[in-house]
């Protein structure tokens, strides 16, 4: 170990050097290692209990489901030795999910009312609104659900804190959407990016601030294997409409009468076309996400030390087919097990470079009260 | 026994000697002040070899032993510690239990029955507004059929039924070019009949049944019921499931779709009932709908005719409601004149398929059973 990275800095992880942000910071830093002792086949009780007593509570039973879940996952990461814990606790999520109805359902309900009352005006007036308000409302949504849920992660006892505003947020989510749109797609790598810059440099463990630096993810390219995906969804959807086409005239659909009922052999291709053909669109598109992983976590860094996440298309690939087999099997029911496995699958690939002063952190605020209420209104969960 | 100390004020660690002593972990950082843990409120979390002590004294604050470590030292009061909150979460299940049902039964009789009284009590002005809101939604769907004559027709014997009923809406009748046989009364007073209803219809009769029942439905209110009822349900089980897209709240939306079939057909019941009468008051025959729900019910069974079971799933169970309208039928005048009725017939044309494809797919369906289609019959005089 050089003198050079016992300050902080700078590290030359093949991004680039990285100086430390504190070179005030005399002592030591440590070098992260993160570990999983994620064991996936112990949460297969885990997913029985909660779907049945989901069915038994109607649902109500969620809340107080995925807090378990994410304990058990956190607990189930280490740092440097020690594990993660997640401090939230179902009935904040319930309080924010009344929270959300109230603040999401009564303004829904009136604008419904308004569109059936009103006359066609109104409906020009409203629709816009409430179209553009939605997705303004779902960046605002998935920001303040990050910021709970920091807010209620810990690591040897120092709370993490996600700052920013979760209104610039939700423009900036409006803005990457629209504009995405208007490119047919093109600036989604770049809108992606910097929406994981706007989240990520407002990390904070305790007092000391994660910083994300764009210099850095944007050496990991991912605009060829996004063309890669565009042009292959492209050629798909030709092949599909082909597929179609031939299915029709195979099963002598091309001159059936009108308004007869599509026989179950029409149903039964269609949906098997459909599960040919998610797994092929998703493999076209899982070096981009790959790429995308791996791109985000080089922008974060946190003092001297760097990140790297070893993901690769055809691992991430399989890893995404098998959860959604497993979740189309199970009617659902194997959500946590699905959850258990990506996080292991993504703990034990992520390493660091360079000497981080987590010593140094103090103690964060407590955060929000409750949790995460429009982000669970808009079925949004990562975990 | 040694273990590592979080004083949840920074993430420096410290190494502390920790002992079980009076019913309590005590413990000290080296030059610290010494702690006690007592055992009542202390929570631990085992995971791979550690085991992650708390206590609400000190919130956010951890110790970290071996998990060894921690067997050894707490022993039994280990076991005991472990075992609590177990209570708590079997009382939590069993309150979010009694919830769910309190919202699963008011769902299944509160919503209903709340239904009926909040229909009467919609202002007019109300329903009629949102009428012409629906009814411009379900014009941009199905287009209006061409033949003003029977479109005439078609709204004048929805004028003669409705003088006979106690409704403040004006009725009005169309046709419109669907791919189903169906017909159906919107909020406000509309009625809307598929050309293909009108092509399955084989008299004039069974034609003025169907648009008797409409405006039975219009009369009850039976319309705005529907839509404060699956207003209510809809609203209510979209409120607990929080409108997500899990396979368990799925399942529960779905459920809250058959409560409103339920009462979907209570309805269809009263309206057969209904719909006879003002025939009978309109001195019409009431003797087309048996037949017509018969047929329904015979060509429902064969499941290749979609146009059919389509109707069967909105009105279901046809064979009943044929033998309980057969019961009440009473004979009376057609409901139309022979050139009254071609012209209702050639109101939505040929529609979606000639005349000759139509007759064949018919003789396909019904075999040798009955004789060729009146109604072809009538247009062709």
């Amino acid at each position: 170990m050089t003198d050079a990275t016992l300050d902080g800095g700078p590290i030359n992880d093949g991004l680039g050097p990285l100086h430390g942000v504190y070179p005030q910071d005399s002592e030591a830093g440590e070098v992260l290692r993160f570990q999983s002792t994620l064991q996936p086949k112990r949460f297969l009780g885990l997913s029985l209990r909660n779907g049945l007593l989901n069915i038994v509570t109607l649902t109500l039973y969620r809340f107080w489901g995925k807090t378990e879940v994410r304990r058990r996952v956190w607990q189930g990461v280490r740092l440097n030795g020690d594990a993660f814990e997640y401090t939230g606790r179902g009935k904040e999520l319930f309080i924010g999910f009344l929270l959300a109805l109230a603040a999401l359902g009564l303004p829904m309900l009136l604008t419904v009312f308004a569109i059936q009352f009103g006359g066609p005006a109104m409906i020009a007036v409203l629709y816009p609104v409430l179209y553009f308000g939605l997705f303004w409302l779902w960046g605002f949504g998935l920001f303040t659900a990050f910021r709970y849920m920091a807010s209620r992660t810990t690591w040897r006892g120092v709370r993490f804190r996600l700052g920013g505003s979760a209104r610039s947020y939700g423009f900036r989510y409006l803005g990457a959407l629209f504009l995405s749109g208007l490119t047919m797609g093109w600036f989604w790598p770049v809108a992606q990016r910097g929406l994981a810059e706007k989240l990520w440099d407002e990390l904070r463990f305790g007092d000391r601030r994660i910083r994300f630096r764009m210099g850095r993810a944007e050496k990991v390219s991912v605009y060829g294997w996004y063309a890669l995906g565009w042009v292959g969804t492209l050629v798909g959807y030709l092949v599909f409409v082909i597929g179609m086409v031939a299915l029709f005239a195979a099963l002598g659909m091309m001159d059936a009468p009108e308004g007869q009922a599509p026989g179950l052999g029409f149903t039964l291709g269609i949906y098997g076309m459909m599960l040919v053909l998610a797994p092929l669109f998703l493999l076209i598109w899982s070096p981009f996400h790959a790429a995308m992983l791996r791109s985000i976590s080089a922008g974060v860094t946190l003092d001297g030390a760097g990140f790297h996440l070893d993901v690769k298309a055809m691992p991430l690939w399989w890893l995404t087919v098998s959860n959604m087999a497993a979740l189309l099997l199970s009617l659902g029911f194997l959500t946590p097990w699905v959850q258990a496995r990506t996080a292991h699958f993504m703990v034990s690939r992520l390493t660091s470079a360079g000497l981080a002063h987590l010593d140094l952190a103090r103690q964060a605020g407590r955060g929000p009260g409750s949790g995460e209420g429009l982000a669970d209104a808009f079925g949004f969960s990562a975990i | 026994m040694q273990g590592r100390f979080h004083d949840g004020l920074s993430a420096r660690p410290s190494t502390v000697e920790v002992a079980w002593i009076d019913d309590g972990l005590r413990f000290a950082a080296e030059g610290g002040q010494a702690r006690f843990w007592p055992q009542v409120g202390l929570k631990v979390v085992r995971e791979g070899d550690q085991a992650r002590l708390s206590h609400p004294s000190d919130p956010d604050a951890r110790l970290v032993l071996t998990e060894a470590d921690w067997l050894a030292l707490g022993g039994s009061a280990a076991v005991a510690v472990e075992k609590r909150g177990r209570v708590r979460e079997f009382r939590l299940v069993a309150g979010l239990a009694a919830a769910g049902l309190s919202v699963t039964a008011f769902v299944f009789w509160g919503v209903p029955v709340f239904a009926g009284p909040l229909a009467r009590a919609t202002p007019i002005q109300m329903e009629k507004d949102m009428g012409r809101s629906f009814d411009a939604q379900m014009g941009a769907m199905f287009r209006r059929c061409e033949g003003e004559a029977g479109q005439g027709v078609l709204d004048e014997l929805g004028t003669r039924l409705s003088m006979q009923s106690d409704t403040p809406f004006d009725v009005r009748v169309r046709a419109v070019q669907a791919p189903f046989v169906n017909a159906f009364a919107l909020p406000g007073g509309s009625v809307l009949v598929t050309d293909d209803l009108i092509r399955e219809a084989e008299t004039p009769d069974e034609l003025a049944a169907v648009v008797a029942h409409e405006v039975a439905h219009i009369e009850k209110r039976h319309v705005m019921q529907a839509v404060w009822r699956s207003l209510g349900v809809g609203l209510l089980l979209d409120a607990v499931v929080g409108g997500g897209t899990g396979a368990g709240q799925q399942a529960v939306l779905l459920a809250g779709q058959a409560t409103d079939l339920r009462y979907g057909r209570e309805a269809e019941l009263e309206a057969d009932e209904r719909g006879q009468a003002l025939l009978t008051a309109a001195g019409m025959s009431s003797q087309g709908m048996a037949p017509f729900f018969a047929r329904m019910h015979g060509e429902g069974e064969d499941k290749r005719l979609a146009t059919a079971a389509e109707f069967v799933s909105t009105h279901p169970d046809s064979a009943r409601r044929a033998q309980r309208a057969r019961a009440y039928e009473k004979a009376g005048a057609p409901a139309l004149t022979p050139s009254e009725w071609a012209a209702v017939r050639a109101s939505c044309g040929a529609g979606s398929k000639d005349a000759v494809t139509r007759l064949k797919d018919r003789l396909r369906r019904r075999g040798d059973k009955t004789p060729v289609d009146q109604g072809d019959q009538v247009r062709q005089d």
